[in-house]
C-alpha cells in the first residue's frame, strides 16, 4: 500500500498541499479531482519524485516500476517510435513493443513522424504509449487527455482500462472531467486548496457529494 | 581608396607576417572557444537543470562574470602567470597559451550563462518526462543537451565571436610580440597607431570574412535543422 504521511508543500507563504494521511491500495484506480490550483499536479509530482515536499513522507512508492506522464509531456526531436523506445530497456524486441504500444493508441501510422511535428493531442497519445509499452505496478497520469480530441480520449481511456486489467497496476489519474472520472475511477479523491475535501467511490462522490465545494464544482458540469 | 587596394594586394600577395598573424589568431580563438565550451556547456546545463542551495548566488556571480571587462581578465591572468605569481614557474606569460587562458577566463562565464538561459527554459518539461519514463540522470542531461543543440551552437559561436574580436586581455598577457603572440586585433591597433592603414584594413577584411563564413555555416546548420523539424 502506498502511503502519504503529513505531506505539506508551500509556495512562498501559500500552502498548496496539506495531506495528513492518504493511502492507495494496490491494483485500484484512483482519480484526483478539483479545480485549477487545488493541488492535483503537486500531489502527482511529489509522488513521482519530481517535486520535494517541505514536510512529510511518501512510503512504498515502487520507483523502479513506476510510469509518470506529466501534464505537458515532451516529444523529443526524433521519430515517434524512438520517443516510445526510450522508455524501454534496450533489447531486440524494443521496436516491436514500441510499435505495439503506438498501435494501441492509434499512433502506429505516425511512427516515423518527427516528435516536434506532433500536435498537443498527438503528443499526449504518444506519451501515453510510452507509459503502456512496459508493465508497471504504478501509473501516475496528470490530465492524460486534456489536449486529445474525443477519439483520442476514447483510445487512451479504452487502452488504459485494458492495460490496468492486464497488469493489475495501481493507477492515479487527475482530471477535471466528472464524466471521465466516472468512466475511469473506482475511487475519487477530491482536492480543494491543497486539502482532501471528499473521498469515496466514484458513484457516491459524483452522484451524492457531501462537501459544498464538490457540490458547486459538479453543478457546473450537469452530469 | 588606395589603402583598400593595397590591403587587397597584401591579402592576395600572401604576406608572411599577415599569414602568421591569421594563424595565431585562429589557433588562439579556436582553442579558447573549445576549452570554454567544454567547461561552460556542462556547467550551464547543470545550473539550468538542477535545483540546489545557493543557485541564486551562482547565477549572480555568473552574470557578473559575463560582463567581466577584458582588461581585468588580462590583469588577473597576468598576476597569476607573472614571475612572482602562483604559476610564474610555468613561464607562460607572453605566450599563446597565456592568451588562451585569459580568453577562457573571459568566455567560459558567457557560455555558462547563455547555456543556463537556454536549458532552464526547456529542462523542466524534459526532466518531468524523462523521470516519468525512468531515464537516469546522465541520460536526462544528454537528452537536454540534444534538444538544445542548435541554440548551444549559437552560444559557442557567441563565445568564438568574443574570442576573435578580443583585444584587451590578449595584449596584456600576450604582449603583442611580432611573429609570436601578435593577433589580428592587436595588430590592427598597432598598425593603425603607426599609420599603416593598408595592413590594418587587410586584417579587418580577414576578420570580417572569417566571422561571415562561420555565421554562414551555423545558419546553414540551423536551417537544415528547421527543415528536418
Amino acid at each position: 500500500m502506498i502511503e502519504l504521511v503529513n505531506i505539506v508543500k508551500k509556495f512562498e507563504d501559500r500552502t498548496i498541499l496539506n495531506i495528513p494521511y492518504l493511502a492507495f491500495e494496490e491494483g485500484k484506480r484512483y482519480v484526483l479531482m478539483g479545480v485549477n490550483g487545488s493541488g492535483k499536479t503537486t500531489l502527482l509530482r511529489i509522488m513521482a519524485g519530481t517535486l520535494k515536499p517541505d514536510m512529510g513522507e511518501v512510503k512504498n512508492i515502487p520507483r523502479e516500476n513506476m510510469g509518470y506522464m506529466p501534464q505537458l509531456p515532451y516529444a523529443f526531436g526524433f521519430t515517434v517510435r524512438k520517443n516510445v523506445e526510450i522508455a524501454l530497456p534496450k533489447s531486440p524486441s524494443s521496436t516491436e513493443k514500441a510499435m505495439h504500444a503506438l498501435q494501441a493508441v492509434g499512433m502506429d501510422g505516425m511512427a516515423t513522424a518527427h516528435g516536434h511535428t506532433l500536435s498537443g493531442g498527438e503528443t499526449q497519445r504518444m506519451a501515453f504509449a510510452r507509459m503502456i509499452a512496459l508493465p508497471h505496478t504504478l501509473l501516475l497520469l496528470d490530465e492524460p487527455t486534456s489536449s486529445a480530441d474525443i477519439r483520442g480520449m476514447d483510445e487512451i481511456e479504452t487502452t488504459l482500462l485494458r492495460y490496468v486489467a492486464d497488469t493489475g497496476c495501481t493507477t492515479i489519474i487527475s482530471t477535471h472531467s466528472p464524466a471521465q472520472a466516472l468512466r475511469l475511477a473506482e475511487e475519487i479523491i477530491f482536492l480543494d486548496k491543497g486539502e482532501i475535501v471528499e473521498q469515496g467511490s466514484a458513484k457516491s462522490v459524483l452522484r451524492n457529494p457531501q462537501n459544498e465545494d464538490v457540490k458547486l464544482f459538479l453543478k457546473h458540469w450537469k452530469i | 581608396m588606395d589603402s583598400i587596394i593595397q590591403a587587397i594586394k597584401l591579402l592576395f600577395g600572401a604576406d608572411p607576417e599577415l599569414r602568421q598573424i591569421i594563424g595565431v589568431t585562429l589557433r588562439m580563438s579556436f582553442s579558447s572557444t573549445i576549452i570554454s565550451s567544454l567547461l561552460g556547456i556542462p556547467l550551464g546545463v547543470f545550473i539550468g537543470s538542477t535545483e540546489f542551495r545557493g543557485k541564486a548566488w551562482v547565477l549572480r556571480i555568473t552574470n557578473t562574470l559575463m560582463g567581466l571587462p577584458p582588461v581585468v581578465a588580462g590583469l588577473i591572468v597576468l598576476l597569476i602567470l607573472s614571475r612572482s605569481g602562483p604559476l610564474g614557474k610555468l613561464k607562460l606569460l607572453y605566450t599563446v597559451t597565456a592568451m588562451v587562458i585569459a580568453q577562457v577566463v573571459l568566455i567560459t562565464p558567457i557560455i555558462t550563462g547563455l547555456t543556463n538561459n537556454i536549458v532552464s527554459l526547456r529542462a523542466p518539461q524534459i526532466q518531468e518526462t524523462a523521470v516519468g519514463v525512468g531515464l537516469s540522470r546522465s541520460k536526462q542531461m544528454l537528452y537536454t543537451i540534444y534538444e538544445c543543440r542548435m541554440q548551444l551552437i549559437s552560444t559557442v559561436l557567441a563565445g568564438f565571436g568574443r574570442a576573435i574580436a578580443e583585444v584587451g586581455a590578449v595584449s596584456i598577457v600576450g604582449g603583442n610580440v611580432q611573429y609570436k603572440t601578435r593577433v589580428m586585433t592587436t595588430a590592427i591597433m598597432l598598425q593603425t597607431n603607426m599609420g599603416h592603414f593598408e595592413f590594418a584594413i587587410a586584417l579587418g577584411i580577414v576578420l570580417l570574412v572569417i566571422s561571415f563564413l562561420i555565421n554562414a555555416v551555423v545558419q546553414r546548420l540551423q536551417e537544415g535543422k528547421l527543415r528536418d523539424d
